[in-house]
């Protein structure tokens, strides 16, 4: 009791006493604490939601029967009448959207009839009281009915409701049949019979997996054996959910990459308690000094200042809750686009904060306060009875080993350039990262030497130049080197955040420029209105690529297909092309940099393929290699012609030709084409032709220009959360410059106090903690850009290279990048304005005779 | 008869109009076998249904149904995938653990699909998933696979095909049509295996199959109606049924049949026999239907007089869909008299309509 | 005329939320040259009088000039305006700015002012302190004698019309402080400024042309020698 009561007069009273600057510490400690959360928990409803329609629907089947273009229906009778006791669910899986409210949901074929009893209960309950025999045959009547569906009640409709849904490049209106409970939203899904399914998608002789229900004996590998000896070679049995898996693992790399970047705000965060608490230790070390001649040991000194920075921490953590799941709900959005547009089709799940969650944010709050704050609490701890009460003693006359930690930076610095070096860990970029946090403490290091070095330099020039006040900043900058070190090393790691990614952005962002100028040749693209995303692809009617290819002025159509695949244990996109439509690009797609031409006559006709960089990237394979693919009911091996480069999805794609691809996957319709205009042909007539000759399809027309337009508009979304990200983290470090000058001018009252005595105006008092902000945020940004550039490099080319398997090539996004620095130096000024207002309202005559 | 599961086919599916595309029973069909032991899409309703009373080496007693209907939902020639709902099959497996006081039964509704269900002549074959019956000639295997038990018998007719009612069709309510064809084989002798929780049993016993085939609904006068098939140890055999009116009178299209040792056959009308419960009632826990368990029957011109009971109360299928009717149908055991001569057997009991009417949809 | 004059002046404060009557109708004249004393308790108005003297404060009734400039009549601007060309601090505790060298402490007033190459002037005013040479060191480097010599160049360092020096010796040893009270007066003769010192030590006193004896904020005797 005695040691709490001197733990809350010698640490918790004192925060009261700047509740501003308490506030400031608290709450970015909350934002870094929110930031983790919100990325964590939006992460997981993102990427965990592309589970939830076909999975939760799934049910407790347990293995599935799966190949890449659909499982031939007719295993479905093998499996069905296999003398075994188990229950076979074939499913059509795709989406539709519902042209109203332009959501777009999964849509789930099932048998209805041998399934349907479960849906026929449940829209039996929703259709009033009517247990009555006649409702229920009513009801199983239309089981099979060709417009029948089945929705979730979160989709909002009511039985007999009529719905137009728009499927693939069709719309079709359709009659609600019954609306199954679908408490949480997850899983909404538009339900209908198979036949129904097919009709709708047009897709016959296929479903695309046949869920299992096995029993308990023997084991699920077992039985996985046993059925393998029935299917055709092609046709796999796996775990129900390996798709899930697959998607998750594929995702890990992504959220990990996530998770790292959201943990900038933290470290930025722990700068500023490091600097709270070392503040706070410099300034009570004459109470620090009493307490030791009274009897207080170092261990109670030191748990004292780490209590007090748990309790900034849990403080921080207690706010960082709400607003974490508050930024959440934001993340979220930003986050299932990208995941969409570069992964999976995936639907926001719901944010959940569980106990998980909560442990998690106080966890990081309370620990990374303690563990920044022991380094000044153990200062604290070693300060010597005599010596705290000794007066006249300067106050930020902390020594800093200038030459030693130049050392030890340099060191770091020559770890990172090893780290760098190393290979990826179990799929992960981890020395990657281990590189630019060794480079981040380097940089923290190394800076006491930097800003000493640029103070000391430029303090007369800058007296000259900006007057007397801007030598003073220097000057004070420079004399409280630490607390300065400090914080420049937090505002420096977060602009150096936003530098690196900033120019691993712009990087990538300009070789997919490049690429797709060579990537898209032809004049106008047509694709379905249907839902698309990484792994979905909607098809086009057979038959309108070639009515397109006939009219006037079409010089040539290339038909692609698309489907979703799984090649070892990971999803992929196997796509097929009319490779002699290609036409010769002006620079080589090719790893081996042969010519276009040369590369696609090898796969004419022929079991040849090329793949994308991330598929050799994921896979471990090159060109010549073989692999082998199940397509449909047979299995074929095909030999690697190439590699080429592809930035338009993170999952890796193979592309044959489509004759070889129709020899195994006869279905026709493609899921997107290309149209070559006849050069001396007016594009906006055939346009307008080609429109007139697909009226009867949801097809979307694009030219050329629109459709780079609208991949740089998914590129640019897919990256708006980092960029939130990285806003955050500078808004935390200049929240604590804020804070820090505020500490800053309690300070120096003193010294404010006697400039207006020898004259100096109340401008020039605000001028100088301007001054003053300016410098720190110059210094910042010069170390943050330095440093930025430095880890630009890692993440370009060891990051993303490791999780994504990307050649990005390097490229300074000038206007960007500078119009950010100068928006956060602007901030940072910003940041002095009100710490300048309480140096201007401190009565001097007070000051001066304080002490 | 027996319109006995034509009312459950009815009830739970679609309620078309009797569509003109469908043949019905009338009188001069001219049966020919194996070809209408198999699938005759032009009628409407058709099922295969196979029961018996089988015992174990040591003595163990077993009763089992399965069976198969066929309900045809569209002729539309354009519907001609193969996911089309062109007929629904339906059908119930059912085995009583006799001795040990058990019953198990399931249900299952497919389409044909891709050969998930159908009754096919060329492949010998008619099926449900996997709960079929391949014939071999004119021997039958039944294999039936569930959860919890397995069927695997053989069954080998000793009698030729019997053709119920009178010059092929077997009339249930006024009017022509208004009659199905009904097929059985009354004694099939029967031996395999029961597989029953990890236990298997070798069995040997009498099994009946009656297939029936028309375009017929229950009038809406008509209630349920109560089914006895059973096999006499004299070699004989007897199948009564009657249709319950809503007024509780007996439907004068009830009907009977008798086989004697040498498969000849003798119709018996309404008129000719009596067949009454004795009062006894086992009352379902699930549905709360008061079934009559123990009925007794008399036939003056053959002077036949007989008791049924029933090892097993519980033998009552209930819809897991909650869709069909729910019924019982259970192994009975025969005791009674022919001419003063002590007569003993074992059949089947079916009865339908007791927890509610069996109700046609207009 | 007199360099600083206060007519009738009362200052209040409030301290703690209680009225403080700091000076009750104090009147006095300083002229150039003089060299004042002003002794007394603490809390008897020393530093108030110190500071409406060297304007950083208004008085509360009656009349504070300075250079026949009342102090009531400025705005903020015009009083700053009137320290840094009429008015020199000294402080009790030096107050110097340790992240200076002697000669940029020296400069500050000047710099502050706007003023543009004020070496020359530092150079000149180290010189009157007998510190020429270390004006590129570091205040920490300095004795307190040298300290508060230091202190002294700065507060002379624009030719002020007022010289202003709060407890100069507080934090010396007599001996020391005893030094520098003679440079004081020796300076306020040389330049011709008007210096008021407030101490209790009876060495300023017995230096002073003008003894001012101050309590409860009121002039108890004024001796002129």
């Amino acid at each position: 009791m005695p040691r709490f009561l001197l733990f809350y007069r010698l640490m918790v009273r004192p925060l009261f006493r700047e509740p501003l600057r308490t506030l400031l510490t608290i709450l970015a400690i909350a934002l870094g604490v929110a930031v983790v959360l919100a990325i964590d928990l939006a992460s997981d409803a993102a990427t965990g939601s592309f589970r939830s329609s076909m999975e939760t629907l799934a049910g407790e089947n347990e293995l599935e029967v799966v190949t890449s273009g659909g499982v031939p229906e007719y295993v479905v009778g093998t499996l069905a009448t296999l003398a075994y006791s188990i229950r076979v669910s074939p499913r059509i899986e795709d989406y539709a959207v519902i042209t109203d409210t332009k959501k777009s949901l999964p849509l789930m074929g099932l048998d209805l009839i041998a399934e349907g009893g479960a849906y026929a209960q449940s829209a039996l309950q929703k259709t009033a009281e009517s247990q009555t025999q006649s409702a229920s045959e009513q009801v199983f009547n239309r089981l099979g009915d060709a417009d029948g569906i089945w929705v979730g009640s979160s989709v909002g409709y009511r039985t007999s409701d009529r719905v137009e849904l728009l499927i693939n490049d069709r719309v079709r209106t359709y009659t609600v049949r019954g609306v199954y409970p679908d408490s949480n939203g997850n899983e909404s899904a538009i339900v209908m019979d198979l036949a129904a399914a097919q009709h709708a998608l047009g897709r016959y002789g296929r479903v695309d997996r046949i869920l299992l229900k096995v029993p308990e004996t023997p084991s699920l590998g077992d039985w996985q054996q046993r059925l393998r000896t029935v299917l055709p070679a092609g046709v796999e049995v796996r775990l129900r959910g390996t798709a899930t898996n697959e998607n998750r693992r594929m995702l890990a790399a992504f959220r990990w990459n996530l998770r790292l970047l959201s943990c900038i705000s933290l470290i930025v965060g722990a700068f500023l308690i490091y600097n709270t608490i070392s503040v706070s230790v410099v300034r009570r070390r004459p109470e620090i000094g009493i307490a030791r001649s009274l009897g207080a040991s170092r261990g109670v000194i030191l748990s004292a200042f780490l209590g007090e920075a748990a309790c900034l921490g849990l403080a921080g953590a207690l706010i960082g809750l709400p607003l974490g799941r508050l930024m959440a709900t934001g993340a979220v959005r930003l986050m299932a686009a990208t995941v969409e547009s570069l992964y999976v089709s995936s639907r926001p799940g719901i944010i959940e904060l569980n106990g998980a969650s909560v442990l998690l944010a106080l966890a990081i709050g309370v620990g990374v306060a303690v563990a920044s704050s022991y380094s000044p609490a153990r200062e604290a701890s070693q300060v010597s009875p005599v010596e705290a009460m000794a007066r006249g003693r300067r106050e930020y006359d902390v020594r800093v080993h200038q030459a030693r930690d130049l050392w030890l930076a340099l060191v770091l610095g020559l770890a990172a350039a090893a780290a760098s070096r190393a290979p990826a860990v179990a799929g992960k970029p981890l020395l990657g990262y281990l590189a630019a946090i060794l480079l981040v403490a380097a940089s923290a290091l190394a800076m006491p030497a930097f800003v000493d070095a640029l103070t000391s330099v430029s303090s007369n020039l800058l007296g000259k130049v900006f007057g007397v006040e801007a030598m003073l900043a220097s000057r004070t900058l420079r004399a409280s080197l630490r607390r300065t070190s400090v914080l420049v090393g937090a505002l420096s790691t977060a602009i150096a955040m936003m530098t690196a990614v900033g120019i691993m952005v712009g990087s990538f962002r300009q070789t997919v420029v490049l690429w797709m100028s060579d990537q898209l040749p032809a004049d106008l693209y047509l694709r379905p209105a249907g839902f698309a995303a990484a792994d979905r692809h909607p098809t086009i009617s057979s038959g309108v690529a070639e009515e397109v290819a006939k009219l006037p002025g079409v010089a040539a159509v290339e038909r692609l297909r698309a489907y979703e695949i799984s090649y070892e244990d990971m999803p992929a996109t196997l796509a097929s092309a009319d490779l002699n439509v290609r036409r010769s690009h002006r620079n080589s797609d090719f790893f081996s940099g042969r010519p276009s031409e040369q590369v696609l006559a090898e796969l004419r006709d022929s079991n040849a393929v090329i793949v994308s960089e991330p598929f050799t990237y994921k896979h471990h394979l090159k060109a010549g290699d073989s692999l082998t693919l199940s397509l449909g009911a047979t299995q074929a091996s095909f030999r690697i012609a190439d590699v080429y480069y592809d930035y338009s999805s993170e999952r890796g794609s193979i592309l044959m030709d489509r004759q070889t691809m129709l020899r195994f996957l006869p279905d026709p319709a493609p899921s997107n084409v290309a149209i070559y205009v006849s050069p001396d042909a007016p594009l906006e007539i055939v346009r307008a032709e080609i429109e007139k000759a697909t009226a009867g399809h949801r097809v979307l027309l694009f030219s050329n220009r629109d459709l780079r337009a609208e991949a740089m508009r998914i590129f640019d979304r897919t990256f708006a959360i980092t960029y939130a990200l990285e806003a955050v983290a500078i808004i935390v470090a200049v929240m604590g410059i804020a804070g820090a000058l505020l500490a800053l001018v309690i300070d120096r009252r003193r010294e404010l106090g006697l400039l207006r005595f020898l004259g100096a105006a109340t401008w020039q008092v605000r001028k100088l903690i301007l001054m003053e902000a300016s410098l720190l945020g110059l210094l910042a940004n010069l170390a943050g850009l330095a440093l930025g550039f430095v880890l630009s490099l890692i993440l370009i080319y060891v990051v993303n290279k490791q999780s994504f398997g990307w050649t990005i090539r390097f490229h300074w996004p000038v206007e960007i990048l500078f119009g950010a620095l100068a928006v956060v130096y602007g901030a940072t000024v910003l940041a002095g304005l009100y710490p300048a207002q309480v140096a201007v309202r401190l009565n001097p005559i007070e000051v001066v005779h304080e002490d | 008869m027996k319109t006995r599961l034509a009312g459950l086919a009815a009830a739970l599916l679609l309620q078309q109009p009797l569509a003109p595309q469908y043949r019905t029973a009338l009188p001069g069909y001219r049966y020919e076998f194996p070809r209408d032991h198999f699938n005759h899409p032009d009628f409407q309703s058709e099922w295969w249904y196979y029961t018996g009373n089988l015992k174990s080496l040591d003595g163990h007693r077993f009763g089992f149904e399965l069976t198969f209907f066929r309900q045809a939902v569209s002729r539309d020639p354009t519907r001609n995938t193969v996911w089309e709902v062109r007929d629904l099959y339906l059908a119930h497996l059912a085995l009583s653990d006799l001795d040990g006081g058990k019953f198990y039964h399931l249900e299952r509704i497919n389409r044909s699909g891709p050969g998930v269900a159908a009754a096919s002549e060329s492949l010998g074959r008619i099926w449900n998933g996997n709960w079929q019956t391949q014939w071999h000639g004119s021997d039958q295997e039944l294999k039936a696979v569930s959860e919890r038990f397995q069927l695997h018998l053989t069954l080998h007719p000793e009698k030729p095909a019997v053709i119920h009612g009178e010059n092929g069709v077997s009339q249930k309510a006024e009017g022509p049509g208004h009659a199905s064809h009904y097929v059985s084989l009354t004694r099939l002798a029967t031996s395999g295996d029961i597989d029953l929780r990890d236990k298997k049993f070798e069995v040997h016993g009498t099994s009946w199959m009656d297939h029936e085939f028309f375009t017929h609904q229950l009038e809406p006068n008509q209630t349920g109606w109560d089914w006895l098939g059973l096999q006499l140890q004299d070699g004989t055999e007897l199948m009564l049924f009657h249709i319950r009116r809503m007024d509780g009178s007996i439907d004068p299209h009830s009907a009977g049949t008798y086989v004697d040792a040498e498969g000849k056959t003798t119709h018996l009308r309404s008129s000719d026999f009596k067949l009454q419960p004795t009062g006894e009632k086992w009352k379902s826990p699930l549905t709360g239907a008061e079934y009559p368990i123990h009925w007794k029957a008399a036939i003056p011109k053959l002077a036949i007089e007989l008791e049924a009971k029933t090892p097993l109360e519980c033998q009552e299928l209930t819809g897991q869909t909650k869709l069909a009717p729910n019924y019982w149908e259970g192994a009975m055991v025969i005791t009674g008299q022919r001419k003063a001569q002590p007569l003993s057997g074992a059949g089947y009991l079916e009865m339908t309509g007791y927890d509610r009417p069996v109700q046609l949809v207009p | 005329m007199p360099i600083l004059s206060f007519e009738d002046v009362s200052k209040d404060y409030l301290t703690d939320g209680q009225p403080v009557h700091a000076l009750k109708g104090l009147s006095l004249n300083v002229k150039r040259g003089e060299f004042v004393a002003l002794v007394g308790r603490s809390g008897c108005g020393k530093s108030t009088l110190l500071n409406l003297a060297g304007a950083m404060d208004f008085p509360t009734t009656g009349k504070v000039l300075l250079d026949g400039v009342s102090t009531s009549s400025l705005k903020d601007n015009g009083l700053t305006q009137l320290r840094r060309e009429r008015v020199g601090f000294i402080f009790q505790s030096f107050q110097l700015l340790h992240t200076l060298t002697v000669f940029e402490n020296v400069e500050l007033p000047l710099l502050l002012a706007g003023k543009h190459n004020p070496r020359e002037a530092a150079r000149e005013r180290l010189a009157w302190v007998e510190l020429e040479g270390l004006g590129d060191r570091h205040p920490h480097q300095l004795s307190g004698g040298q300290m508060q010599r230091v202190a002294v160049a700065r507060a002379l360092i624009h030719s002020p019309s007022l010289l202003l020096a709060d407890e100069p010796t507080g934090n010396l040893d007599t001996t020391t402080g005893n030094v520098i009270l003679e440079l004081l007066r020796r300076l306020t003769r040389e330049q011709n400024t008007a210096t008021i010192v407030a101490t209790h030590s009876l060495e300023a006193a017995s230096l002073a042309n003008t003894l001012v004896r101050l309590r409860d904020g009121k002039i108890e005797e004024i001796t002129r020698r």
